[in-house]
């Protein structure tokens, strides 16, 4: 079992149950292959940066898992069939997944001295 | 002479075009992470036209530029980076 984790483009017309039928499913798909879901999350629709299949949007999809080597060639056949799933992108987390809270992007760093060290001293 | 030489630089060091400041962010910082996934981050090492800055402008070092290198691939090919400004759409 090793850690995964995927991004998901759905396309953007899947709306309400269609969208919903499409997340329940790849999950089960994951789950039905031996997988443990760590992480589900969804950043809604984006634009892209570049056009996918027609389309200017996506509705973007986060899973992290730990699956079977064999379960990511299962799931990525899937995804690769089913026509509302327009990219997807998986990863190998050698480290596992950190649980560091990707929602905390609140604001940018806000001074930047040159050459100073900050030691922590707690 | 037929031809002008160019003045050498001093001695003091190479002309610097930028002023940009020395050593790799990632190295004087441990808490800025590297992630394909927070796009945030990378903007600064894309230039306008969606390349990446070469190590000599952003400063890295090279364990930290083949993290940004490799970044900003997958943010690429998950359509979060543009490959390029070419081709933009709507």
């Amino acid at each position: 079992m090793r850690t995964y984790e995927t991004i998901i483009i759905v396309h953007p017309e899947m709306v309400g149950d269609e969208y919903a039928a499409i997340v329940e499913k790849f999950k089960k798909v994951l789950v039905d292959q031996g997988s443990e879901i760590l992480k589900f999350d969804e950043w809604g629709t984006r634009k892209l940066a570049y056009m996918v299949k027609k389309q200017g949007r996506g509705t973007y999809l986060y899973v992290a898992y730990k699956a079977p080597a064999p379960a990511i060639k299962e799931f990525e056949r899937r995804m690769r069939i089913d026509e509302s799933i327009i990219k997807f992108q998986t990863v190998h987390l050698e480290k596992g997944l950190t649980i560091a809270p990707v929602a905390a992007v609140a604001e940018g760093t806000p001074s930047e001295d040159e050459g100073e060290e900050t030691e922590a001293e707690a | 002479m037929a031809y002008e030489k160019k003045p050498a630089r001093p001695a003091g060091g190479p002309r610097r075009r930028f002023t940009r400041r020395k050593g790799c962010r990632f190295c004087g910082d441990k808490d800025l992470t590297i992630d394909y996934k927070e796009i945030r981050g990378l903007r600064y090492f894309v230039s306008e036209r969606g390349k990446i800055v070469p190590r000599r402008i952003s400063g890295n070092c090279a364990e930290h530029q083949r993290k940004i290198n490799e970044a900003i691939k997958r943010a690429r090919n998950i359509a979060l980076l543009p490959f390029t400004s070419a081709h933009s759409f709507d």
